[in-house]
């Protein structure tokens, strides 16, 4: 017994072995495509071939076979059976089912092509990363070394212009030599910079985490604007709040760079009115304080578009600001990158023809000790302790040697100078001076292989101090030359007035 | 004239039904429209003066270990084994691939193809090659009708061994 609606899902057919319809047995699926004496090739393709091949009286499934029918494609399930006289062909439309593994097998046969589409791309994707990473890492090094090729003839210039503003000159040249100056100086600032975000950018930036306090930095930033700021026009505001904790952990000298950095950049565009620079409590608990520096001023502000660009490498606000104003434009750039070193954040607030406010929030650990220096980096007042002092000298460049020469000759001391490492060893092994100043780049023996050799000179010289006079400024480096012994470091480019404060406390020991 | 029933096989997406549009049909789509089951298409074709109807049998893909109904061989006389050259998956261990077919269709020699030519350069094409320790019958390309009727006649030729 079968139900009348089953009919339409098979048909079974008697056919010869050659193909050839007999006759249908049961069933009505397509049954018009099955005439009697006409061959089941026609409608079943597939059975081409196959029928010849089947074994007799062993039956054969055959899955997912399509069949063509009123111009459908049907997928049907078909069972064969050969027997000497003939062969029955059984064919179950499966077409639902069919359907759905067929929406089944493109999904998962797409979801593979996409993947594999997804992964090439991604491989792109890290190709260009490091591709750019190492492009980044290039500029970054190539810049560290230019600035640093830079700063030692820099070094020179500045020195040499000292020296000449110290001499007695015509009204002409006196007014030369100070362009001369301001020029060498700007010139400094953009190295220096340069040299910064280079550092920053390979990662080689090194912040201190020493025992500071906020407001003595501020304090000394207002000192420091007090004898230089000579514009009527600008009034200079500094604030910083009473409830600030009196020691937290940070780097001063960062910090000291970031609030001078806006507050020039401040100062560059405000043409009259106002630059206030306030330090603030956000909030603190026993471990930390977050605080928040804001420099604003009255300036002429920025636009939303230029506002979101301002923390960009060598953006100012117009073209033309390059030439009026001095730097490359790197200053809020170091700004950024130096606050996000400290974990900080920095934005940016400003209407055009109103002015401008910077906020830096950054969270300090806090120290409860008594014993900290409420004033760490505040200069001593030194007395003279280079006149007639026995210094000896060692450096390969002509022109800063013979920069020293001058600082030395003024501040009169007793100097020899030598050109390289041998001889300053003979020099070290034939008399005693009260301290060396070694250049650690030289030809023949370098400063710090001299030092090593200290067996060599231990007679005259066992205790003098050995100063290191170096390009390489970096933490690690100062490290290094400690470590090797040298007692102090001297950083190229120096000003007079630093070598001889560091002669100073060196040989006032 | 003679019939000879002949299977195209191997991994999904390689371009089975692409070969066989491009031969039978001379169409090509870019469009990747997943065969399920079987469908068999005819064309007649000349080898050696010997007419012969190729009764080509698209086969849907398989990945990794799925093997092809062995129920589908019945019958055949050839077979023809697709890999893409674009796709390394669908080359490699093609020994052991090759063995599993022979040994579900009974067939001594399988006529091996490598599809999608056009999507590798002259020198990629090369490292592919050297890469693949088997004797490959021919590199085709579906959609630059490149050696398509040369497969279909190599394995025509196999079907009459
Ligand atoms: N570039 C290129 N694409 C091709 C070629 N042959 C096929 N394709 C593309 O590859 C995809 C898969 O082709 P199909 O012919 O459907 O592959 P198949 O082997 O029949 O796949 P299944 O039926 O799933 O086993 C489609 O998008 C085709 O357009 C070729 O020679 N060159
Ligand atoms: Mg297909």
């Amino acid at each position: 017994m079968k139900s009348a609606g089953i009919e339409q899902y098979y048909i079974e057919i008697s056919c010869s072995n050659r193909g050839q319809i007999n006759s249908i047995l049961s069933g009505s699926f397509i049954r018009s495509e099955f005439e009697n004496a006409s061959s089941i090739f026609n409608p079943c393709p597939f059975l081409e071939g196959t029928l010849e091949a089947l074994a007799l009286n062993e039956a054969l499934l055959m899955e997912g076979m399509a069949i063509q029918a009123d111009g459908t494609e049907f997928f049907t399930d078909v069972e064969l059976y050969k027997s000497q006289k003939e062969t029955l062909v059984l064919i179950h439309n499966r077409s639902n089912v069919y359907h759905y593994v067929k929406e089944l097998n493109q999904g998962k046969n797409d979801l593979f092509f996409l993947k594999q589409e997804l992964d090439k791309k991604n491989t792109e994707l890290e190709k260009l990363r490091q591709m750019a990473d190492k492009a980044n890492k290039e500029k970054s090094r190539f810049l560290a070394m230019m600035s640093h090729e830079v700063r030692n003839p820099l070094n020179v210039i500045l020195g040499y212009t000292e020296l000449l503003s110290k001499e007695k000159v015509s009204r002409k040249l006196e007014g030369y030599i100070k362009n001369l100056t301001v020029s060498g100086r700007n010139l400094k600032v953009i190295v220096d910079d340069i040299l910064d975000l280079s550092r920053v950018e390979a990662g080689k930036l090194e912040l201190s985490n020493d025992p500071i306090s906020l407001s003595s930095v501020l304090k000394q930033i207002e000192e420091n604007y007090r004898s230089s700021h000579k514009d009527q026009k600008v009034e200079l505001i500094f604030n910083s709040s009473k409830s600030l904790p009196k020691i937290v952990l940070g780097d001063d000298v960062r910090i000291y760079q970031v609030i001078t950095n806006l507050l020039n950049n401040s100062i560059k565009f405000t043409p009259q009115g106002s630059v206030s620079t306030s330090i603030d409590l956000i909030s603190s608990d026993e471990k930390e304080a977050t605080v928040s520096f804001k420099v604003s001023d009255t300036g002429r502000g920025m636009t939303a578009d230029q506002a979101a660009t301002v923390f960009e490498e060598y953006k100012q606000n117009e073209l033309n600001d390059n030439r009026i104003h001095k730097g490359a434009g790197l200053g809020l750039a170091i700004v950024k990158r130096l606050v996000s070193a400290m974990d900080g954040e920095i934005y940016v607030s400003s209407e055009l023809g109103v002015g401008t406010t910077f906020t830096i929030q950054i969270s300090f650990k806090t120290v409860i000790e008594a014993s900290s220096k409420e004033n760490p980096k505040e200069p001593v007042l030194q007395e003279n302790h280079i006149k007639g002092a026995k210094i000896l000298v060692a450096d390969d460049n002509y022109l800063n040697r013979s920069i020293v020469e001058h600082i030395l000759k003024r501040e009169e001391a007793d100097f020899l100078l030598v050109k390289d490492g041998v001889e300053a060893l003979d020099a070290l092994k034939a008399e005693q001076f009260d301290i060396v100043l070694l250049d650690i780049n030289m030809p023949n023996l370098s400063g710090e292989d001299l030092i090593k050799q200290k067996e060599a000179y231990e007679k005259e010289n066992a205790n003098t101090p050995f100063i290191a006079l170096t390009g390489n400024s970096s933490k690690q480096d100062i490290k290094g030359y400690l470590e090797v012994g040298f007692v102090d470091v001297i950083p190229k480019p120096f000003s007079s007035a630093q070598l001889v404060g560091i002669l100073n406390t060196n040989l006032g020991h | 004239m003679i019939a000879k029933k002949v299977l195209l096989v191997g991994n999904f997406g390689v371009g089975k039904t692409s070969l066989i549009r491009r031969f039978v049909l001379n169409e090509f789509s870019e469009d990747y429209i997943s065969t399920i089951g079987v469908r068999v298409s005819s064309k007649i074709l000349k080898v050696d003066s010997t007419e012969i109807k190729l009764l080509i049998w698209d086969v849907a893909g398989t990945s990794d270990d799925e093997k092809v109904p062995k129920a589908y061989f019945m019958g055949s006389s050839a077979a023809m084994y697709v890999f893409d050259l674009s796709r390394q998956e669908t080359y490699t261990n093609l020994e052991e691939r090759l063995a599993l077919v022979k040994q579900l269709s009974g067939l001594k020699e399988i006529t091996l193809v490598g599809n999608k030519k056009d999507l590798l350069t002259e020198d990629e094409l090369a490292v592919v090659l050297q890469s693949i320790s088997t004797h490959i019958d021919l590199v085709t390309s579906a959609k630059e009708d490149d050696n398509v009727e040369d497969a279909f006649l190599a394995l025509a030729k196999q079907s009459l061994n």
